[in-house]
């Protein structure tokens, strides 16, 4: 895949993220182009940390999750157990020298309604301080 | 089951250095199931080794395969028109796992990613314990299905030794009391009189005494 100029960023939400709609996704990716691309999940339990260890070694320079917020998942513990797989990777990517913070999570209160929209700017503008990833540093 | 964990990154790292065309190779059996070589954890190990690589420009192949059992022949004869193509092998299977891919292909260095740990029970998600030795000579039935060698701290045939407080070892207040288990199991179906019997000392002959172990059955041979 071809590596942009700026730093990339895999966005994963959970789908019950307010107006996360198919049209607000795609409102997002106009906007942010090839800097962000985002993956709807129905429950953050689903992601493993081989999502985001694929999506840093083929095109990330940054993955991060929004999960619902804790207590309110429609299947329980999904957002638990990924906030778990996140501490995972966050580790096994510091293990050879990539900066921890390439990998993050995004949890909301109860009370946060904040849309997509609003929560993936805040990513976008947390992780483009990261600048390019070492990983894809040849290819930039 | 098996169950085994994953060893340091570093140290597989430190193991790989010298090859330039590496198979990552995961099982899909015990070690699946306990989240260590299955084909999702043989995937997440050669990407972050691929990462680590382009970190460091350094120009190595690494390729992922995952059989459905290391420690099968049958299934490890897979490889045969692949295993050609590489320097080496990461080998996410137990230590059975690794040696018969090891002895089927001599030519080939096979590393081991895993340190493989013990015969264990999936007690919960994400919780694997220690429940046999794999002693050769079971006496579960005389200790109410519970195996005191593999679960008491100190190994007691004739225990209890008095030092549990709460049902839990004074060894490691973690772990429940064997003895305090095996109490409460004969209880429960009215075998209590058990405990009175002496038992010898364990006849290690059967799990240590002639060297590896092997089991023949004729009649599943070809």
């Amino acid at each position: 895949m071809t590596h942009s100029k700026g730093p990339i960023l895999a966005l994963f939400y959970c789908q019950n993220t307010p107006e996360s709609s198919e049209k607000e996704r795609q409102a997002l990716e106009e906007k942010y182009g090839k800097s962000l691309r985002l993956f709807p999940i129905p429950c953050s339990g689903r992601l493993d940390l081989l999502h985001f260890l694929r999506a840093l070694e083929e095109f990330a320079d940054a993955a991060y999750l929004i999960t619902c917020p804790e207590g309110a998942c429609r299947y329980f513990e999904g957002n638990r157990r990924a906030k778990k797989r996140v501490e995972r990777t966050r580790l096994i990517i510091e293990s050879i020298g990539l900066e921890k913070d390439r990998v993050g999570l995004v949890v909301r209160s109860r009370e946060d309604r904040r849309p997509l929209a609003e929560l993936a700017e805040e990513v976008v503008d947390l992780t483009s301080k990261l600048g390019p990833s070492s990983v894809h540093k040849k290819a930039a | 089951m098996i169950t085994a964990e994953q060893k340091p990154i570093d140290e597989i790292r430190e193991m790989i250095a010298p090859y330039k065309k590496l198979l990552v190779l995961g099982c899909g059996s015990c070690v699946a199931e306990c989240a260590a070589g299955g084909e999702k954890e043989t995937g997440a190990l050669a990407s972050i080794l691929r990462m680590a690589n382009k970190m460091e420009e350094r120009d190595v192949l690494i390729e992922e395969k995952t059989l459905d059992r290391q420690c099968v022949r049958d299934f490890v004869i897979e490889l045969d028109d692949i295993i050609g193509q590489y320097d080496a092998v990461v080998s996410l299977g137990c230590g059975a796992g690794v040696q018969a891919v090891a002895d089927m292909f001599p030519e080939i260095p096979i590393i081991p990613a895993l340190d493989t740990e013990f015969l264990g029970e999936t007690r919960e998600q994400g919780l694997w314990v220690e429940n046999c030795l794999g002693c050769g000579d079971c006496m579960l039935y005389f200790f109410g299905g519970v195996c005191p060698l593999a679960r008491c701290s100190k190994q007691l045939l004739n225990g209890p030794c008095g030092g549990s407080m709460d049902g839990k070892c004074e060894v490691n207040p973690d772990v429940p009391c064997a003895w305090q288990v095996i109490i409460d199991r004969l209880s429960s179906f009215g075998a209590l009189e058990r405990l009175e019997w002496v038992y010898p000392p364990k006849d290690w002959n059967k799990k240590q005494g002639k060297g590896p172990r092997k089991i023949i059955r004729e009649d599943q041979q070809k």
